[in-house]
């Protein structure tokens, strides 16, 4: 299959993202893998943070005008766009930005409101010069400035306590745990702006005009506590942080696996699931020491749920002494074959090793104008006709501006000028081109799919 | 529902049929709320989010469920038994009237529907359904996808976010790995999220095909658990861990990078601080001084994050001295006025009467006639259009007779 044949669904659509971090980048990919056209607009004098990151091993300080192409996360949340260097604060540069907007369906940017109309980009400048405009802005707090949070600051990994979601991750008996290392509410925003941004894009199709769209990432992962906050106002007791336990299921947990930091989640879905669990011969080999004294597995065969969320401390203590004989995928093969929901929880290596992973391949290897080839997630929405992808990972840091500005009528010598006066940029010496430690690796992990730059699929299953 | 609420929103015309739980419900509350007619098709005991706890005090079956009255916010009910032949045959029939299904049964399930074979058709799958309405989208939400050595596996949101290497990162070092703000099911949040944005992808490219002349044909959709848990969670994916071979262990609350980074004790709870560039150290360190009239703090070499890191445990101390003076609200209001990257470490309790929520209006009040009246969240997203229409979440089968009836 090549990719001529598959017009995935946002092919025409055209989005201008001026962006930070996590939450818009990670929209604008996932619009880039259906098909959209993205030009990321990219200034030196206000780096996106995943230019910051750089890579672990690019730490020479000869390659230091490249290292902001050489990082995991450029890859990650930017392959398949178009890096266009713009120092937007110079007149000209916003003129050329205007200039490229003119011919944008979608503006994306989770600047600050105050920044960007500082930028000159607001949704009323960027109307004028496009007036059919999708304009998706994503602030921490909305775009009223008379409202409390307004002028706070939303900070990616400040999130998640903020929207309560860290005062729910952890045990009853300890401080709340956090998420500190990971960044979901970043993704659920940029998902909401992108199903934001399909809607209006419907909309347009019958109107045919635009619309200003606010992302406020407050409500957006606020909403995701929809049932407790209901319950509030009709005296449901507050909901604590209660480990791996669900009300509606039991027993659910993660438990100790044979080895070093080996751990398998469990949750038994159905009273089926329960009876074929509880009912293995097993049981009555699990050393009374390890059984909490309750010997529950087997005292409850045909127990109720409620039953069993009495129990629950009692069943973790019988389970836990059946898994700590097992290894996690042996534990997993055996209660899955039960109807018991179970994997063993995966680390990096355990990922890279996954059968199931192998088999669909959920990562792409495309070319990378600065390390040959990268690798990266794909897009999980897997359309049978049009399915996702991109051909090409990185961008270089303003990789793509002469082409870019060429294209909406800069002739060379234009660009050539505004590189050389600073209104505008080109990636640092195209010809340098790295390879990461581990390209060796590409072929025989076998977790990706490999396309080529005119988007045929060179390897993997399709 | 009233019919008045047809022809209202965006996707006003669209017809979805709901056939999931979890993993689907958030984003069709979503797609519903804007427009689309999302149809439940339930069995006679009701889609299972309907026993989920928490239930409304003082109530018992079918509509007592706050999860079923939140997430099934603008659709409507229906109810037939696929095991019963007339209902099999309407439900078929009701399918060939939607734009989209979305299933979360296991795939072999979905691979040969007993209700199709009672049909005569033999054990008829999606791929059946599909041929036979070709402009059809139907998004199969499976575990583990509709391929592969473990498609017929079971998950859950805990189980997911195992099987994508995430929850081997949350959690204290001493302890089990956890899932991110337990049961609350943000992965599955994410997936419905993923399922609708397809949908409606997929919909938009039929309808601008035949607009253009060309065959207006629908797709399926195959969405697997474990890869929208890869897609929300490349600070723990394979190319980040390949780009530095160092494993993600698990770190607690607080991350040692520097001080102060992640939670400290407020008065009342817990704040969360990131303090990474030099300005916001600076702001912290005045602050403490102000308060404790400690000088050191204002030494600069703690301007340096090493420092800091190196001095971990007295840094930390030092702030605590600090945070343990003022409730979280206060730290954050305060702190975020000094400019500092600080947030209240929120309860769902904090949240219902937070100001900033409060003051833009969020909340609306929701009548029903089982729960009585009480306060709901707004919508999760603003335009400058007239976007939104939210319902009360359906009765069990209260759209059956009237769905069944457009169908002759």
């Amino acid at each position: 299959m090549t990719a001529s044949a598959n017009r995935r669904p946002l092919a025409g659509i055209r989005v201008f993202e001026i962006s930070i971090a996590v939450a818009a980048p990670c929209c604008g990919k996932a619009m880039a893998h259906h098909g959209a056209e993205v030009f990321k607009v990219e200034a030196h004098s206000y780096p996106d943070v995943a230019r910051a990151f750089g890579s672990a091993w690019a730490r020479d300080p000869e390659l230091a005008d490249v290292f902001c192409d050489t990082g995991p996360y450029v890859p990650e949340m930017s392959a398949g766009k178009r890096s266009v260097g713009l120092e937007l604060k110079q007149p000209q540069a916003l003129e050329a930005a205007k200039r490229l907007l003119a011919t944008c369906d979608v503006f994306l940017t989770n600047f600050a409101a105050p920044g960007i109309a500082e930028l000159g980009l607001d949704y009323e400048s960027v109307k004028q010069v496009c007036p059919d405009i999708i304009y998706a802005g994503m602030t921490g707090f909305g775009v009223d400035p008379d409202k409390p949070y307004y002028p706070f600051r939303a900070f990616g990994p400040n999130q998640a306590p903020l929207v309560g979601w860290d005062a729910l991750t952890g045990f009853p008996h300890e401080e709340p745990a956090g998420i500190p290392s990971i960044a979901p509410p970043d993704y659920m925003g940029g998902l909401h702006t992108m199903l934001a941004i399909v809607t209006a894009l419907h909309e347009r199709d019958r109107t045919g005009e635009g619309r200003f769209i606010d992302i406020s990432q407050l409500e957006t992962t606020v909403s995701f506590l929809g049932p407790y906050l209901v319950g509030q106002d009709l005296g449901v007791p507050e909901p604590f942080r209660n480990g791996n336990r669900v009300s509606w299921a039991a027993p659910a947990g993660i438990y100790p696996c044979a080895g070093n930091d080996r751990w398998i989640a469990v949750e038994v879905p159905d009273d089926e699931a329960w009876q074929a669990l509880a009912g293995l011969a097993e049981w009555s080999d699990v050393p009374a020491h390890d059984a909490g004294g309750g010997a529950a597995l087997s005292t409850y065969p045909h127990g109720t749920l409620a039953d069993r969320v009495a129990n629950h401390d009692a069943i973790d203590a019988e389970l836990s002494a059946w898994t700590s004989r097992r290894s996690p995928q042996q534990a997993a093969a055996e209660l899955q074959e039960l109807g018991v929901a179970a994997y063993e929880v995966l680390n990096h290596t355990g990922v890279l090793a996954d059968p199931q992973v192998h088999d669909r391949r959920p990562y792409s290897i495309a070319p990378s104008p600065r390390l040959g080839r990268d690798l990266f997630v794909r897009n999980p929405v897997r359309l049978s006709a049009t399915p996702p992808y991109v051909t090409r990972a990185g961008p270089n840091m303003g990789g793509d501006t002469v082409d870019v500005l060429t294209e909406i009528g800069y002739s060379e010598d234009d660009v050539e000028q505004m590189v050389s006066d600073g209104t505008a940029f080109v990636d640092a010496r195209p010809e340098v081109v790295l390879e990461r430690p581990f390209d060796r690796w590409y072929e025989s992990v076998g977790i990706a799919e490999f396309y080529d730059a005119e988007g045929s699929i060179t390897g993997g299953s399709q | 529902m009233s019919p008045a609420q047809h022809g209202h929103g965006p996707w006003n015309g669209v017809r979805v049929l709901d056939l999931t739980g979890l993993s689907g419900a958030y984003g069709t509350r979503v797609w519903a709320a804007l427009g689309a007619d999302v149809i439940c098709v339930e069995p006679p005991g009701g889609n299972p989010i309907r026993t989920m706890p928490p239930l409304a005090p003082g109530h018992a079956g079918p509509e007592a469920s706050l999860w079923w009255a939140y997430y099934a916010a603008s659709k409507r009910s229906v109810v037939l038994d696929p095991t019963d032949s007339e209902d099999a045959a309407s439900l078929v029939k009701l399918i060939g009237t939607a734009d989209v299904v979305l299933d979360d049964a296991m795939p072999a399930a979905q691979e040969a529907y007993p209700w199709l074979a009672d049909m005569g058709q033999g054990g008829l799958g999606v791929s059946g359904i599909v041929e036979r309405y070709p402009h059809l989208t139907w998004v199969s939400i499976t575990p583990f996808g509709m391929t592969g050595p473990r498609r017929h596996w079971r998950s859950s949101n805990l189980v997911a976010w195992a099987s994508c290497g995430l929850a081997s990162t949350v959690g204290f070092p001493h302890g089990p790995p956890l899932a991110p703000a337990g049961e609350i099911g943000v992965l599955m949040h994410g997936a419905s999220l993923h399922a609708v944005i397809g949908s409606m992808m997929s919909v938009r490219a039929r309808n601008q095909a035949g607009a253009a002349g060309e065959p207006a044909l629908g797709q399926t959709i195959d969405l697997s658990l474990q890869e929208v848990g890869l897609w929300l969670s490349p600070e723990t994916g394979v190319p980040l861990y390949l780009d530095d071979q160092v494993p993600r262990p698990r770190a607690g609350n607080r991350r040692p990078v520097t001080s102060p980074m992640g939670m400290y004790p407020a008065s009342d709870g817990y704040v969360a601080i990131i303090a990474i560039q030099p300005a916001h150290w600076n702001a912290v360190a005045q602050w403490v001084h102000e308060l404790t009239g400690n000088e050191g703090i204002l030494d600069e070499i703690f301007i340096d994050i090493v420092v800091r890191r190196e001095a971990l445990e007295a840094v930390d101390a030092w702030v605590e001295e600090l945070t343990t003076r003022f409730t979280k609200q206060e730290l954050f209001v305060e702190g975020q006025r000094r400019r500092i990257p600080i947030t209240p470490v929120n309860t769902v309790g904090d949240l219902r009467h937070d100001p900033h929520l409060e003051a833009v209006g969020w909340w609306r009040p929701e009548e029903h006639p089982v729960l009585g009246t009480y306060t709901v969240p707004g919508s999760p997203f603003t335009t400058d259009g007239d976007w939104w229409a939210w319902q009360r979440a359906p009765m069990l089968g209260e759209h059956t007779d009237g769905v069944l009836a457009e169908l002759t």
